[in-house]
């Protein structure tokens, strides 16, 4: 029943119970006792608004950042224009982002060893733009894919966008890949 | 003292639809509409594994509460939500979905689908949820994106991401908790 101040229901137990996470008695339990509280209740139904912006949210085109297959599967059905570019170690590609791209991914290729964390870093013009650090993942050994928003990558002006794959080993950084994307402004049909 | 629609019990609502004429109590239908639909919806995207599945149940299950209440059909007022959790248990293994009755609703709750948010929320826009989840860590953006926009189930996460399903299950409720409080904060 309702209870003033009732927290039964916390948001961990929410984001299991969304993902599938529990048991079918426990999930149950949780609905029995959702649909007679409406403390819990409302937090739920914060949680549901907090989920249901997030696919608008990647339709944006804004987040960007390492993905999987599945999130780029997903961004197709939907329509998203993505660009990809497949680049091996030693790539120098041109970058051609036309008008009605949406995302560029970049499908980076390296032997990975037995990194499992690998950092990115982006550099225009020799000065570095983008930072990032991702983990090697086992559907894709020997790739990992990053996407950026095609909007910004079309308002950079005729440049080479240079990117560099490290792994830290042993206390170093080793380098697993430079790739060179040979930007020359955005193109039209 | 003026007692509002939106502080007046599920009980108090669900007996002024059940004995009003049709078309008199279009306040409370809506008002039970708000309060019920995010739990029904959250109960299908448990149980159906898909968005558009759950919004069409949500609109379904209100539907036939609405129905029964006005038919006599509902014993217990006092449990209402009982009855829509029942309600939803029901039609979510039912394969006699019937496309009118989500044509029905689409038109009847077209005014109030975008009031259910909580106040809190309201504020929600797309390009403020996509700067809260740039801000996560690439694995917290991963597991999240992985869960809420491809619908992957978790053991498929755990495999994919070389992690125990334990961590894929910290690292979600670690991600959710930051990306509600960026949101709800404004801070990205």
């Amino acid at each position: 029943m309702t209870a003033p101040g009732c927290d039964r229901i916390a948001l961990a137990d929410l984001t299991d119970y969304a993902a599938g996470e529990l048991s079918a008695t426990e999930a149950a339990a949780i609905e029995e006792h959702l649909f007679s509280c409406s403390q819990c209740a409302s937090r739920a139904a914060e949680f549901d608004a907090l989920v249901r912006a997030i696919p608008p949210a990647v339709r944006t085109t804004e987040v960007g950042g390492f993905v999987t297959d599945d999130v780029l599967n997903r961004m197709a059905r939907e329509g998203v224009h993505v660009r990809q570019f497949v680049l091996s170690p030693g790539a120098v590609v041109p970058c051609a982002v036309w008008e009605d791209d949406e995302v560029m991914a970049l499908r980076l290729r390296a032997n990975f060893g037995g990194a499992g964390e690998v950092t990115m870093s982006q550099r225009v013009a020799g000065n570095e733009v983008l930072r990032s650090t991702g983990h090697v993942n086992a559907s894709s050994p020997g790739e990992m894919i990053y996407t950026l928003s095609a909007a910004w990558v079309r308002q950079l002006p005729v440049v080479n966008v240079e990117v560099v794959l490290t792994a830290r080993e042993d206390g170093e950084d080793r380098t697993l890949g430079s790739y060179t994307l040979v930007h020359e402004g955005s193109l039209q049909r | 003292m003026h007692v509002t629609i939106d502080s007046v019990s599920d009980e108090v609502l669900a007996r002024r639809i059940a004995g009003g004429p049709a078309g008199s109590t279009d306040a409370e239908e809506s008002e039970l509409y708000r309060r019920f639909a995010p739990r029904v919806r959250l109960y299908g995207r448990r149980h159906l594994r898909s968005d558009a599945g759950a919004d069409d149940l949500a609109q379904e299950v209100l539907l036939l509460t609405i129905e029964r209440l006005r038919a006599g059909e509902v014993q217990k007022l006092d449990q209402i939500g009982s009855f829509i959790l029942g309600t939803s248990r029901m039609m979510c293994h039912s394969e006699r979905r019937v496309a009118r009755r989500r044509e029905a609703l689409a038109a009847r709750f077209a005014d109030t689908s975008d009031a259910i948010a909580p106040p809190s929320l309201s504020a929600l826009d797309a390009p403020r949820v996509a700067a809260c989840l740039r801000a996560l860590a690439e694995r917290e953006r991963l597991v999240v994106l992985l869960t809420y926009y491809a619908d992957r189930e978790a053991p498929r996460i755990a495999e994919e991401l070389n992690l125990s399903p334990g961590a894929v299950r910290v690292i979600r409720h670690r991600a959710i908790a930051r990306l509600r409080d960026c949101v709800m904060g404004g801070r990205s």
